[in-house]
């Protein structure tokens, strides 16, 4: 479950450019549910999410998951409840290091490192059988260094690694905007059975109208960092693509062409 | 006799105590490497870490403590260095370099507070040397064997340590810190206790040399980061450094070999006070050799510098 409490976040507070990111911002997802972020360029949603994960610290407001206050959290200590898999597929992945490494480090988020042997035979076997279900054919490139892999290829892995371990919440931050358009539908309908098979609560940022209308049981529009409207059962199945353009203030052609 | 031949003969002459030295100075070479290549936190820590562990061993062996509590006393000196440069460049978010500069700036000070003077004879003093039986103190033989060991011993421990959970963790906060972070490792935490421990063997280096050379001297850094350097380059040359093993192995294969190279280079007649510009060149060709091959055909109009 994740419950945001009026989050501000102002940028170069007191100076001419000063930016106003997220203006009081209230959010909350229930446990299982899968919400979809939408919203215009600088509407707040990289700042929310960012907020979420501990990178930028709030002015004031707070911030739950599962109950638990994260809000003063650092990152590193937040990322054992989180999972984020980012835009740029070189972000989520430790490219000098193999498949393999990235899995195991992926596997021990939430638990304490130890000084035992990282790369085990039980591990690996499991490392192997997770990666299958990609149907990429990574499951048997597991010492092959991360930089020799394909951008879809890492973001596929990113999202195996993201998933493991069943996190509390699981954010998505345009994560499929990168790729090519049959590499994203394949890492889309992998987070899709993923995010359903494991019920994970799920927080995705997408320009994709259609994924908007598609996926997820609720979309959220984010305007100036706020949420201007939310969507969700009944009326959530019958919205169009037409009727979220709609909601978008500003010029909606970069969104048609987007779906 | 002729030239080549007389070369030859002092060249071998030597060959034992340059080994020796060798051995005892790969360690500044794996205090290097590591910030270097496994944390990629390029470190001139080691500049004056080096110093810091001759001054603090002088000083101790002076007063009659035992060589061996010496070098831990040195290790754990150096550790701390290098922890404060790790906390400058995170807390300030002052660049590696300068936090290196700075901290061997500021260690020269305390390196000559910690001597009370520029020089500390300490010959006579026992070594870890004296320790290897068979052999008769005082000679290479005894620090190739005392040396080799601690090298060896270093080396199976960061091998050991670099593939346990923690050990990855360290490596992924050099591969990606972002991501480092985003998978609930501690990046401050990684950073300083890796740069640290780096710090920690250029000191152990420094108490080793103090004992092997019987004197102690805050000048004995002077120079010792680019021979570190060019000694790294020649090791990855010569062994790779794809996998954590080579990596580790480079750093003593590095410097076994450059340091014979230097001695020939003086054998052959080079004058010593053209060592430091040979060394230079040689380094910024290793650096310049990738995009030199690259620079082939038509050159990219602006490329990422990532070595």
């Amino acid at each position: 479950m994740l419950d945001i409490r009026s989050a501000r976040k102002v940028f170069y507070k007191g100076q001419a450019d000063e930016k106003v990111a997220l203006d009081g911002l209230s959010l909350s997802l229930a446990t299982g549910e899968f919400g979809i972020v939408i919203g215009s360029n600088g509407a707040g949603k990289s700042s929310m999410l960012n907020a979420i994960s501990g990178a930028l610290v709030l002015d004031s407001g707070k911030i739950l998951i599962n109950g638990a206050d994260v809000t003063a959290m650092p990152v590193h200590k937040r990322a054992t409840r989180l999972a984020r898999v980012f835009q740029d597929p070189m972000r989520g992945t430790a490219a000098s290091m193999t498949v393999a490494e990235n899995m195991l480090l992926a596997d021990l988020r939430s638990q304490k490192r130890t000084l035992r042997q990282g790369l085990n035979a039980t591990r690996l076997a499991s490392y192997k059988e997770r990666l299958s279900i990609l149907g990429l054919g990574l499951e048997n490139r597991l010492d092959t260094r991360v930089d020799l892999l394909s951008g879809g290829q890492r973001q596929s892995l990113s999202l195996i690694m993201a998933v493991g371990g069943s996190p509390d919440l699981l954010l998505l931050d345009e994560h499929t905007a990168a790729l090519d358009p049959r590499t994203a539908e394949i890492v889309m309908q992998a987070t899709v059975r993923a995010v359903n098979a494991l019920k994970l609560t799920t927080l995705m940022v997408t320009h994709n109208m259609q994924h908007a209308v598609d996926y997820g049981s609720r979309v959220i529009m984010l305007d100036a960092g706020r949420v201007l409207l939310e969507v969700s059962g009944e009326e959530k199945a019958r919205v169009t693509v037409i009727d979220l353009i709609g909601h978008f203030s500003i010029k909606t052609d970069r969104m048609l062409l987007a779906s | 006799m002729g030239f080549i031949p007389d070369v030859l003969t002092s060249f071998v002459a030597i060959m034992p105590v340059t080994l020796a030295q060798s051995l005892i100075l790969a360690f500044v070479v794996l205090g290097i490497m590591i910030p270097f290549r496994m944390l990629n936190f390029p470190d001139l820590t080691s500049e004056g870490a080096f110093p810091l562990g001759g001054c603090v061993c002088g000083v101790l062996l002076a007063a009659g403590v035992s060589p061996l509590t010496c070098i831990v006393v040195a290790f754990v000196a150096g550790f701390a260095a290098g922890c404060c440069t790790a906390f400058i460049h995170l807390r300030f978010r002052i660049h590696t370099l300068l936090a290196g500069i700075l901290m061997m700036t500021m260690l020269y000070s305390i390196n000559l507070r910690i001597m009370g003077k520029s020089n500390l004879s300490v010959f006579g003093s026992p070594t870890v040397f004296d320790w290897v039986p068979f052999a008769r103190p005082g000679f290479p033989a005894s620090k190739i064997v005392v040396a080799g060991l601690l090298a060896l011993i270093a080396f199976a421990a960061l091998y050991m340590f670099f593939r346990t959970e923690k050990g990855t963790a360290v490596r992924a906060v050099g591969a990606n810190p972002d991501m480092a972070e985003a998978q609930g490792i501690n990046v401050w935490a990684a950073t300083i206790g890796g740069v640290g421990l780096a710090s920690a063997f250029s000191a152990s280096s420094g108490a080793l040399m103090v004992q092997s050379q019987g004197f102690a001297d805050v000048n004995m850094g002077l120079g010792i980061l680019i021979n570190g350097l060019a000694a790294l380059m020649i090791g990855e040359a010569v062994v790779g450094k794809q996998t954590v093993s080579r990596q580790l192995l480079a750093p003593f294969a590095g410097a076994i070999i450059y340091y014979q190279l230097v001695s020939f280079c003086l054998a052959a007649g080079m004058p010593p006070p053209d060592l430091k510009l040979a060394t230079g060149l040689f380094v910024l060709a290793m650096l310049a050799l990738p995009s030199l091959k690259r620079s082939r055909g038509p050159a990219p109009a602006r490329e990422a510098v990532r070595e």
